[in-house]
């Protein structure tokens, strides 16, 4: 008698197999989707991986030019990108980084360079030119201001993030 | 602009403003030189590639001119020359070449090929070649500002 019950019965055993395996199987597919719905939250903490850039006590109220690089991936290939910012300190100590990148058709705009627009920023190819803040001069062809860098300082040194578009203007 | 999609997509969009065309002389061969030449090729396409970064909206940054370099040189600058025509018809009003190779430096087009001295990279510092890369770009890209001045 005592062996009868405790003995497992052929659908029992079924329903526990089957049981098992569908488990598995639904955990198979349900944990990719989980993974994709969170891993976007996950990554953006991680996401914030800013880069060393310089010695704050380098930055001056004029415009520097400052070379960096971040790791991009582009297909299976992954590489250096180099990248640059334009960094003052405004007259109340504020930073400004401003992405080089020209908002027309993304050539690199210099400080300084166009003799008849002396304390602007110059695009060399299409003459685009853009104040100090980075807002563009209307009438030339770009049509947006430059992107700002997100920033921070830790121990005197400042550290660029993404470069984000500027909403006004 | 680079020969990738995304690229070509943005100068078909933006054609009228793109009118420089860059266009590396690339000279291979296998067995004695080889070495020199793929160094020198080396350089080019880093060159080359900084330049373009810079002058993204202007200039477009062709694929490579690929030849071995012994092939007879009449054949090459009728064959270039036809690129030259291809170019400047699909509106390249500027037209440059850079290249390690010498001889490119006798020629109709002369005064359009920027010449890269040859340099052993692989035996080279990563932050020395940074820095060598950085100022013969920047050099190329006073030469190209200078030139869309004058033309």
């Amino acid at each position: 008698m005592s062996d009868n019950k405790h003995r497992v019965t052929r659908r029992q055993f079924l329903n526990y197999t089957l049981t098992g395996v569908g488990g598995f199987m639904a955990a198979g597919m349900l944990m990719p989707m989980l993974r994709f719905a969170f891993d976007p939250l996950l990554k953006d903490e991680a996401g914030t991986d800013m880069v060393a850039v310089a010695d704050v006590k380098e930055i001056t109220t004029e415009p520097k030019r400052f070379d960096f690089k971040v790791k991009v991936k582009d297909a299976w290939y992954e590489s250096e990108e180099p990248k640059s910012a334009w960094v003052y300190k405004t007259d109340k100590g504020e930073i400004i980084a401003l992405s080089p990148i020209c908002k027309h058709l993304g050539c690199t705009v210099d400080w300084n360079t166009d003799k008849e627009h002396p304390n602007q920023f110059f695009c060399p190819c299409h003459y685009g030119r853009y104040e100090k803040d980075g807002t563009n001069v209307p009438g030339t062809p770009p049509q947006a201001p430059l992107d700002r860098y997100e920033y921070k300082v830790k121990d005197g040194k400042l550290y660029l993030g993404k470069a984000k578009p500027r909403k006004e203007a | 602009m680079k020969w990738t999609g995304e690229d070509v997509a943005l100068y078909e969009r933006e054609r009228d403003y793109i009118d420089t065309a860059l266009l590396p002389l690339l000279p291979v061969a296998f067995g004695q030189g080889a070495k020199r030449l793929a160094s020198g090729g080396e350089l080019v396409g880093l060159i080359a590639a900084e330049v373009e970064r810079q002058l993204k909206g202007r200039l477009f940054l062709m694929p490579s001119f690929v030849y071995f370099a012994d092939e007879p040189r009449a054949l090459l600058t009728e064959r270039l020359a036809d690129w030259t025509n291809r170019l400047r018809r699909e509106g390249m009003k500027h037209l440059f070449y850079v290249t390690c190779d010498r001889a490119w430096q006798e020629g109709e087009e002369a005064d359009r090929v920027w010449f890269v001295p040859v340099v052993p990279l692989e035996s080279m510092g990563e932050s020395y070649k940074h820095e060598l890369v950085r100022e013969q770009a920047a050099e190329l890209l006073r030469f190209l500002i200078g030139r869309w001045a004058q033309e």
